[in-house]
């Protein structure tokens, strides 16, 4: 009798040794685990450091950003990523200026007006519009909405900033909303029921009470919005032409104006060039230094969208 | 004020503006009534009654609000049932009785404010004025203007002072800069809050203290000049003094606007309204002279209550 | 109290309650305003609309049984996509490896073994940040980090034989698939740190209280409860890696590729790269060819959509505390 006890209580505590040794083994690989998800963003902003200190070892930070001349091709290569950057801020504010006011009018309409059917039915295809790969957005860009506006304009070519804008405007448009959305969401009831008391329209309490108060979301949705489509790819790759010019000439008529020209962004750049580039040589390392202006800008963006929503909270 | 002959039974005479007496009764009471018909309604007291103390009814007072037989379902709840009561001008009327037996829903049929919250029905008349607010084409907008309202905890705009008080004027119109100017002060004074912030107009509403922000409410709630102040237990949550501060402020108003009190605080009802009504799971058990409520119930449930049986 | 003269019934009061008082401008103005938000509505719909019926119309007549399962002939110009549908899959497979481990363990960190502890508000921080991380520099790391780095270093490790002839130190499926799992970390981890949250802590205590390890609570009680959302966001991190081209395009996604690929470390083509080839650098190609590869792409990317919010309603129903 006694040693079955003893056997039963030697398997039991085997069996407490391998459970407290798994609990153990567990903690430390879970533990390793989060570490290196923080490891891997350290990782990130070192390798691009690491990979575009040598372009800035040969040519200078001033030269990069203000350059006016992106020419990779040796011998006489210039690195001037000023077209890139006006690029990228063209397209981008173009994008903006379509996507922040549709999309809060939106949002308002979503989360104020529109009965919970109709409302959840819209969400979806909001939802759906988010999902859209870029690189089908691109294409649609090039095959339909690049031809109709150069039909349309008499342009030269469809593939432009503006054709590139109004896509990006379509890519941000899911984040603005739901963003916006849920800011207007936050506002407390209180302040709809106490406008309404005094007699305001649903209207009016919307425009006067509602969006006023829900400004800091707004404007983190705007932000979030911002950031990404900066950081969009393959949209402005296939739509917007591809050509290196600075964008200067902004209030010229169609013919002329910027808007309508071919340019071509950071992104595009980044994208379209690394490939073909032989690696340690100085385009190489050039790409990598348009990588981390991107980092840098696309961090900020965020940064102060994190700041508008999170300090904005008493 | 005088101990009326028909007091003992809740029931006073009102006289409209023909001079005909009209006589309000609750359903219970009008149960208690028919029981009584045979009797004498003259009171036999050995003594005579307590000498006046802080309510006085007018009898001679316009009805402002006349409730007739009024239903008011929540989807399928029946939050109101057969309510019919009087409100008159110039006066405070509270109505008492736990949560969630529908004084606030009743309070806020009186501005239509229920209809905020999806699927409600209303049946029966509410006649402000001799106008049946009920009815569709009425313009909520406008009866919103006439019928203000104070809420619970106070809900100040995150804007300045000044703006919270010149938004009901500016919505309905009002832009030039002299006209708010004026309205803005008329009616921080009317708050007695004007001295306090005349000089921090421009200070954000969120850095006044609770008891200010509720007069800044109420201040906000006189700018669009309204008949009527409906106030939706408006000193819950703030503290004693500044309770009290609100309720001299009540007192004060009463002389130009018709105030009606929800309240879960009796002695606050007892101390600030001319007139008390006693509200039960939907339905108004009595209303009568706030003394008279206090003090000579004639239903078993408002005894019940007041003597603190059942909170 | 002042004595209340009988006062008549003032009409222009009465009249104003029973509306007219407001004028008929204002009323056309806030009609106007209504207009304006619904047409902005729809603005931001009609598009969906709009992709959706070019795509059916001009890519529906190429999908057939051999478009999804014949290689590209004629250079490119014709032929099918089977070898880009296959990449793209193998690429799902690979990301999925990588990201669930570090994204349900990230999450597990988050919930049961380090809440409130600061090392979870720096985890947090990192995630909000690689979120925000572009896309094609995720795919520049993947190429200086992943490609070059610790695939030539394995390189010189272990095949110097074949170098220079680059065995890991090249494009191949594992590195786009840790690339891939990197961008989707942000969303699986968030989805699954919800999915876990949303257990009743209740369980995790009783689950103690009987002498459990935290380990085997998490395993045995906490998983199997936020099953079902973890799933929904894994899904909706590999849909949005299915339709990502710039990671990919620096870390293995090739032009074409006469082979399907056969290791962890072979170059691959997949779906949205193919389609950016084929819509850009093939000229002469029969049209219905790229509307029929970006069909395809879409329905594989909003189908998984759909499944994933299938799941999440499933979590939320299935949820009877």
């Amino acid at each position: 009798m006694a040693s079955q006890t003893e056997v039963k209580v030697q398997a039991s505590k085997a069996r407490q040794v391998g459970r407290d040794f798994s609990d153990r083994f567990m903690k430390a690989f879970i533990h390793v685990n989060a570490f290196m998800v923080v490891v891997s963003v350290f990782l990130i902003f070192a390798f691009l450091i690491k990979e575009s200190l040598p372009f800035f070892q040969q040519r200078s930070v001033k030269s990069l950003i203000l350059g006016p001349s992106w020419y990779p091709l040796e011998p006489s290569d210039t690195f001037g990523a000023l077209p890139l950057i006006g690029g990228t801020l063209l397209t981008t504010g173009i994008a903006i200026v379509i996507a922040l006011p549709l999309g809060v009018l939106c949002a308002i309409f979503l989360g104020e007006l529109a009965p919970s059917r109709l409302k959840n039915v819209l969400k979806s295809g909001v939802e759906v519009l988010a999902g859209i790969p870029s690189v089908v957005i691109g294409f649609i860009g090039m095959t339909v909405v690049g031809p109709l506006l150069q039909e349309k304009f008499g342009l030269l070519t469809g593939l432009t900033a503006f054709t590139g804008g109004l896509l990006l405007a379509f890519m941000a448009l899911p984040t603005i909303i739901s963003i916006a959305e849920d800011a207007l969401h936050a506002v407390p009831h209180d302040y709809r029921q106490a406008s309404l008391a005094l007699g305001a329209t649903r209207l009016q309490t919307i425009w006067r009470a509602v969006t006023p108060a829900a400004g800091r979301g707004i404007i983190a949705a705007l932000m979030l919005g911002l950031g990404r489509a900066i950081g969009e790819t393959m949209t402005v790759l296939m739509a917007t032409g591809n050509a290196a010019n600075v964008p200067n000439k902004l209030f010229a008529p169609v013919a002329d104006n910027s808007l309508f020209m071919s340019i071509r962004t950071l992104t595009a750049t980044i994208a379209a060039e690394m490939g073909e580039t032989p690696q340690g040589s100085l385009h190489y390392h050039a790409l990598f230094a348009l990588g981390i202006t991107l980092f840098l800008i696309t961090f900020t963006v965020n940064t102060l969208a994190d700041l508008a929503l999170h300090r904005g909270k008493r | 004020m005088r101990s009326h002959p028909f007091s003992a039974l809740g029931r006073v005479p009102a006289v409209d503006g023909n001079g005909k007496r009209k006589l309000e009764m609750t359903m219970a009471q009008s149960k208690t009534e028919s029981k009584l018909s045979a009797r004498d309604v003259t009171p036999i007291t050995a003594t005579p009654p307590p000498p006046v103390v802080k309510s006085a009814h007018n009898t001679k007072a316009r009805t402002k609000f006349r409730v007739e037989d009024l239903n008011f379902y929540y989807g399928k709840h029946h939050a109101l049932k057969g309510l019919s009561l009087e409100i008159f001008e110039h006066e405070i009327t509270a109505l008492i009785g736990p949560s969630g037996c529908g004084k606030s829903t009743f309070l806020r049929t009186l501005n239509r404010m229920n209809e905020v919250l999806a699927d409600t029905r209303t049946e029966g008349r509410i006649l402000l004025d001799d106008v049946n607010i009920c009815e569709r084409r009425v313009d909520v907008v406008e009866l919103r203007k006439r019928v203000g309202m104070v809420f619970q905890k106070p809900n100040p705009f995150p804007k300045s002072i000044y703006e919270n008080v010149a938004y009901g004027p500016r919505i309905h119109g009002v832009k030039r800069r002299g006209d708010l100017d004026e309205i803005v002060e008329k009616s921080l004074r009317g708050a007695a809050l004007w001295d306090e912030v005349k000089d921090v107009l421009k200070k954000s509403a969120f850095d006044l203290s609770g008891g200010q922000q509720q007069r800044l409410c109420i201040a906000r709630a006189l700018a669009v000049e309204p008949d009527v102040v409906l106030m939706d237990e408006p000193c819950s949550a703030l503290d004693p003094i500044s309770t009290f501060r609100i309720e001299e402020l009540m007192e004060g108003l009463k002389q130009r606007y018709t105030i009606v009190l929800v309240t879960h605080n009796m002695y606050q009802a007892s101390r600030v309204s001319q007139r008390t009504g006693f509200f039960l799971m939907g339905e108004l058990v009595e209303i009568g002279p706030t003394e008279d409520i206090f003090e000579r119930p004639q239903d078993r449930r408002t005894d019940d209550y007041i003597r603190g049986r059942f909170g | 109290m002042q004595a209340a003269a009988p006062a008549p019934v003032s009409s222009p009061e009465t009249s104003a309650l029973l509306g007219g008082k407001r004028p008929v401008w204002f009323r056309i103005w806030e009609g106007c305003q209504y207009g304006v938000l619904a047409l902005s509505t729809l603005s931001v719909l009609l598009p969906i609309l709009g992709i959706s019926w070019f795509l059916a119309s001009k890519g529906l007549a190429a999908l057939n049984w051999e478009f999804i399962t014949k290689a590209p002939e004629k250079q490119m110009q014709a032929g099918g996509i089977m070898p880009a549908l296959v990449g793209t899959l193998y690429l799902m497979a690979g990301t999925f490896l990588f990201a669930l481990p570090l994204g349900l363990f990230g999450a597990i960190y988050i919930t049961e073994y380090g809440r409130g502890s600061w090392f979870t508000r720096i985890l947090r921080l990192a995630i909000v940040n690689l979120a925000g991380v572009p896309s094609v520099v995720y795919g520049l790391f993947g190429l200086g980090f992943f490609v070059l780095f610790v695939g030539g270093g394995i390189d010189k490790m272990f095949f110097s034989q074949n170098l220079p002839k680059p065995t890991y130190g090249t494009g191949a499926l594992i590195w786009a698939s840790l690339t891939l799992a990197l961008l989707i970390l942000p969303v699986v981890i968030t989805a699954a740190e919800e999915a876990l949250l949303s257990v009743p802590d209740s369980f995790r205590q009783a689950s103690l209280a009987m002498g459990s390890t935290r380990w085997q609570t998490v395993w045995n009680v906490v998983l199997p409860s936020a099953l079902p959302g973890i799933l929904t966001g894994m899904i909706l991190g590999l849909s949005r890696a299915a339709g990502e081209t710039a990671p990919i395009l620096l870390t293995g996604a090739a032009y074409f590729q006469s082979t399907l690929p056969d290791s962890a470390h072979s170059p691959f083509m997949a779906l949205p790269y193919h389609l950016y080839i084929i819509s850009t650098q093939v000229p002469d190609i029969d049209q219905k060819i790229p509307w029929g590869t970006a069909l395809v792409l879409l329905i594989l990317v909003l189908g998984m959509n759909a499944v994933a919010s299938f799941f999440r309603a499933r979590a939320r129903a299935g949820r009877r505390w």
